[in-house]
């Protein structure tokens, strides 16, 4: 408290929001994780249930604590880090929502979803692996502010949007079960949505201030 | 995809001056403590030059104690520092043109004064009447509990001369075995009037008359005081910006004693209760901070700002000096300990405050009124029909 004043500089204010921002994509994956779990034949038990809200509700403290250091450091340091603290006040709604949709992913296996024996079970696994690196990918390229491997990232991310809508579309388009469609069409939804998020929060890397989130503006439909 | 261009969000670089080292600007910092002290001392200098029959006529207001307040309030509003205010006044104290007593309620004043500038600040939010209520409640608590400290410590010390019996007594104590005929060896002094004596050689050498040379002393002095006050500021809170965010941040969530500390610890190390108090204004607007744990780290504010007079008195090197700044420290201290540890009292400011902040919310043209009416029309006022 007061003994914080007289400690040396150590970790500057921004340097602890951005571990922050990291720990929080590391939250996220855990909590993407246990939610891929549910889908995959772990079924919607309590202690996954637990790990998912508890981990998520971590992720969403951590936001406010960031905001609130963001504020704070706005105000004593008046507009010094100006572009910085917004780039990261758009950053931290982009690594809270990669929870909000690993925690929509849980849900589905609460509705029933199990892909465990699916026909597909190989393609619905190897996007599972694809976005679960991603955020992983992600959370490296934060921490050390790698602006090549951020774009890299954005590249190798964007490839895989066009891909989860033609699953939407093939699910929308099935003649099979309805619940398998839907089921189908929310899980790919929900893994285009976590990487877009990922893509959004990458171009904080390698954006201009007013351009973030905007990683192409010849393609539509991204959200 | 666009090109990355990492550059578009590198930290803005901000002016030059933003740009000095560390150990640079604690030398420049060191440096503007020094002509900070030479400028009081020329400031005594200057007032000594001019006469008792110039000064008396100047300073004879004052010796009504509540024009004298009226004087401080107004001084303050005016050069928008209390730092400024308190250490003209212990520099027309360690020149005995005024005494400790009349320089009391002057004292008092600055500490009133000083609230306006959060008060300002705070109008910044007046078009978002949720964020306008908490900033304008933050801002004019420290009036408040201010005006409510003077309204009960100042007949108290114009009764018993109590907080100015005390302070002499620490003030003698302080200057131990240096004392002599009002005068003490502070580690300072002699470097301090090295440099006011190369400026009043440079002065003399001009062969103005004693009045003159006496005139141009006392500007500089201002000049000097008000100047290095602002850069001295400027820098420590470039200096001490790291330290302040990390004790506020753990200070966001605490109240009491704790964030009473960080006031003060924040304000001795900026040298402005206005910076502390303004920072915490739009912490409290924004919803971060609550009015509750923002009030305690306006009242250490209120004590940290002391520093200033306790320096200026050191370079001074007289006890009444010495005495009317450690008065300033003992009053604020005072102050707390009455109202603070009472929890029915505590908050009487705090609640005095959301009342008034509900009534500019509805009508924001209050606030300009009150603004206005309290830190400029009643002291114009008080000041013509007392003197």
């Amino acid at each position: 408290m007061v003994l914080d004043f007289f400690r040396g500089t150590g970790r500057s204010v921004i340097e602890e929001v951005e571990a922050k921002i990291v720990q929080m994509l590391r939250d996220g994956r855990a909590v993407y994780d246990a939610a891929q779990g549910a889908v995959f034949g772990g079924g919607k038990s309590k202690k996954t249930k637990r790990e998912v809200r508890s981990t998520d509700w971590e992720i969403n403290i951590a936001q406010q604590e960031v905001r609130r250091a963001l504020m704070l450091h706005m105000t004593v340091r008046e507009t010094v880090d100006l572009p910085l603290v917004l780039s990261y006040m758009s950053v931290i709604k982009d690594a809270e929502r990669i929870g909000d949709y690993a925690k929509n992913l849980y849900d589905l296996a609460r509705y029933g979803a199990d892909f465990e024996d699916a026909p597909d079970l190989a393609e619905l696994e190897h996007y599972r692996d694809v976005v679960g690196q991603l955020i992983d990918e992600a959370a490296d390229v934060f921490r050390e502010r790698d602006a090549n491997r951020a774009q890299q990232l954005v590249h190798k991310a964007d490839g895989f949007l066009d891909e989860y809508d033609a699953h939407v579309k093939a699910a929308y388009n099935s003649t099979g079960a309805a619940s398998e469609a839907v089921a189908r069409a929310l899980y790919y939804r929900h893994l285009k949505r976590v990487t877009a998020h990922v893509m959004n929060l990458m171009t904080a890397l390698v954006m201009p201030l007013d351009r973030l989130d905007y990683y192409d503006e010849a393609k539509e439909d991204r959200t | 995809m666009t090109e990355p261009n990492r550059g578009d969000l590198a930290p803005v670089a901000g002016s030059p001056s933003s740009r000095l080292s560390t150990p640079a600007r604690t030398i420049i910092v060191v440096g503007l403590l020094y002509l900070f002290l030479v400028g009081v001392k020329l400031l005594e200098v200057g007032i000594n030059g001019l006469g008792s029959d110039f000064t008396d006529v100047l300073f004879e207001s004052v010796d009504n104690p509540l024009a004298g307040l009226f004087v401080g309030i107004l001084a303050t509003v005016l050069v928008q520092s209390s730092s400024v205010t308190t250490s003209t006044i212990v520099a027309l104290v360690a020149s005995n043109v005024i005494g400790v007593e009349a320089a009391v309620p002057m004292v008092m004043g600055a500490n009133i004064g000083t609230t306006v500038t959060n008060t300002i600040v705070s109008l910044a939010h007046v078009r978002r009447s949720g964020e306008f209520q908490r900033a304008f409640t933050a801002a004019t608590m420290h009036d408040f509990f201010n005006v409510i400290a003077v309204a009960v410590l100042l007949p108290v010390e114009l009764l018993t001369r109590a907080l100015s019996r005390a302070a002499r007594a620490v003030s003698e104590f302080l200057a131990g075995g240096g004392l002599s005929g009002g005068s003490f060896n502070s580690p300072i002094k002699g470097a301090v009037n090295w440099g006011a004596g190369l400026i009043e050689d440079a002065l003399a050498g001009i062969g103005a008359s004693d009045r003159a040379l006496a005139i141009f002393a006392l500007v500089i002095g201002i000049g000097l005081v008000f100047l290095t006050l602002t850069f001295i500021t400027k820098n420590m809170r470039v200096l001490v910006a790291a330290r302040i965010e990390r004790s506020l941040n753990a200070a966001l969530a605490r109240s009491g004693i704790i964030g009473m500390l960080v006031g003060t610890v924040v304000t001795v190390a900026v040298q402005s209760s206005s910076i502390t108090t303004s920072i915490l204004i739009p912490l409290v607007a924004s919803g971060i901070l609550a009015v509750r744990n923002a009030y305690p780290i306006t009242l250490g504010a209120n004590i940290g700002t002391t520093i200033t007079a306790l320096l200026a008195a050191l370079g001074a090197g007289k006890t009444d000096g010495l005495t009317i700044a450690v008065t300033h420290t003992l009053f604020n201290v005072a102050a707390i300990s009455l109202l603070y540890p009472w929890r029915r009292l505590r908050y009487v400011p705090v609640s005095l405050a959301a009342r008034l902040a509900k009534l500019a919310i509805r009508r924001p043209v209050l606030a300009i009124l009150y603004l206005v009416g309290v830190f400029l029309v009643i002291p114009i006022v008080g000041i013509v029909i007392l003197r």
